[in-house]
């Protein structure tokens, strides 16, 4: 599904709902270029899982872990040239079945990863905090709550495919 | 001789003080179930912290320190190998190096079947070997195998034998193996490597000299690949 932003706070607000939904054992792929709000919406993912610390960018200490009502690792694998780094940071051993792993960058790392996850796209629009969220769902897991993430983000604009 | 052991190849964190008349202390903490996130590094060395006051051991008494070197989860190997690493370098005493699926053989030596330890590798993995029994312990008779459930339940069935699997991974994938007539799964029991066979081993080879300079000591890894990352637009 995709969903039009205007701004850094409806981001947050709508990845806010979408972190509601998240379970023990999901990981979420935050995609998108340097400064579309991937750490933004990550903030918005994890106030919507509980986390009540202030939630601040990995992008130089690649991985920081919080408690909400369930554990939430959020990692940003920018600063990593080569798989071997995935080993060393660990980051297979991270998505697991006990807390929610939020990867930024994480299309680049997809291999080393379960297919199984949300894939987050956040494109830039023509005007400052303008934003296009592509969310898409993965794997058997997501069956159940496919419809109670359409109820959830129902009060945001949608954006049509030029296809529809 | 009084020996430190240390095992953080599973989700489980296990701290084992041993001397000769064997085992003063073992403490474990966490095992196969999955509801909280492995925390091997918040949990090892309090746990060594509790061994050593319970018993009233200081630090400066050790003989020797020992880790199980995998291979295994990679978080949990870093850390236990580390921390091994560190204690013996900073008391000057030995490391002994044992592979930490040895440690879950050498307690089925009794068996007359073979022995066949998995730990979960993830990604729908497993870390494997097999061991055949022998007078006094077991014998390795494959290399450590990095392998998909599937991989390892071929490889039973085409050996025909009599064998036992134990293991974390082996718990996991249990489906995998239930069309296997003669292969039985353990208990989860037998689900983290033994702290009793690792103390026992560790002091054996202790008390002949096998042991290395701490700097020596790696853990085993499988997993080599070293690609370049895919990045199109960083």
């Amino acid at each position: 599904m995709k969903i039009r932003s205007e701004s850094a706070a409806q981001t947050r607000q709508l990845a806010s709902e979408v972190g509601a939904l998240l379970e023990r054992g999901d990981l979420v792929l935050l995609v998108g270029e340097l400064g579309s709000g991937k750490t933004t919406f990550a903030q918005g993912l994890a106030q919507g899982l509980g986390v009540t610390e202030p939630v601040t960018s990995p992008t130089f200490t690649l991985v920081h872990e919080y408690e909400g009502r369930v554990p939430v690792a959020h990692v940003d694998v920018y600063r990593l040239d080569r798989v071997q780094e995935l080993h060393d940071l660990g980051l297979e051993e991270l998505v697991d079945s006990a807390r929610v792993t939020m990867v930024e960058w994480g299309d680049v790392v997809a291999q080393a990863l379960p297919g199984e996850h949300m894939t987050v796209r956040l494109d830039s629009g023509d005007t400052e905090g303008d934003r296009t969220v592509t969310i898409e769902l993965h794997g058997p897991r997501w069956h159940g709550r496919r419809s109670r993430l359409d109820r959830s983000l129902a009060i945001f604009p949608t954006v049509r495919d030029r296809s529809d | 001789v009084l020996l430190l052991g240390i095992d953080t190849a599973t989700r489980r964190v296990g701290v084992v003080l041993a001397s000769t008349n064997g085992v003063l202390a073992r403490v474990e903490i966490g095992g196969p179930d999955t509801s909280t996130p492995p925390r091997h590094a918040e949990i090892l060395a309090p746990a060594i912290r509790y061994a050593c006051a319970e018993t009233g051991t200081r630090l400066d008494q050790l003989s020797a320190v020992a880790v199980g070197t995998g291979p295994g989860m990679f978080t949990g190997l870093r850390v236990g190998v580390t921390t091994a690493k560190m204690l013996a370098h900073a008391l000057r005493v030995p490391v002994i190096p044992i592979p930490s699926l040895d440690l879950f053989a050498y307690p089925l030596r009794y068996a007359r079947s073979l022995v066949v330890p998995a730990i979960d590798a993830r990604r729908h993995e497993l870390y494997y070997a097999i061991y055949r029994p022998v007078p006094g312990g077991v014998q390795r008779i494959s290399e450590y195998e990095l392998g998909t459930p599937e991989d390892l339940s071929g490889e039973l069935a085409a050996r025909g034998e009599e064998a036992i699997l134990c293991g974390d991974g082996a718990l996991r994938f249990s489906d995998s193996f239930k069309e296997l007539d003669r292969v039985e799964l353990a208990s989860p029991a037998h689900a983290a490597p033994s702290l009793s066979a690792l103390a026992e081993l560790a002091i054996a080879r202790y008390e002949r000299e096998q042991f290395r300079p701490s700097a020596e000591v790696l853990p085993i890894y499988l997993r080599k690949s070293d690609a370049e990352l895919a990045w199109e637009h960083r």
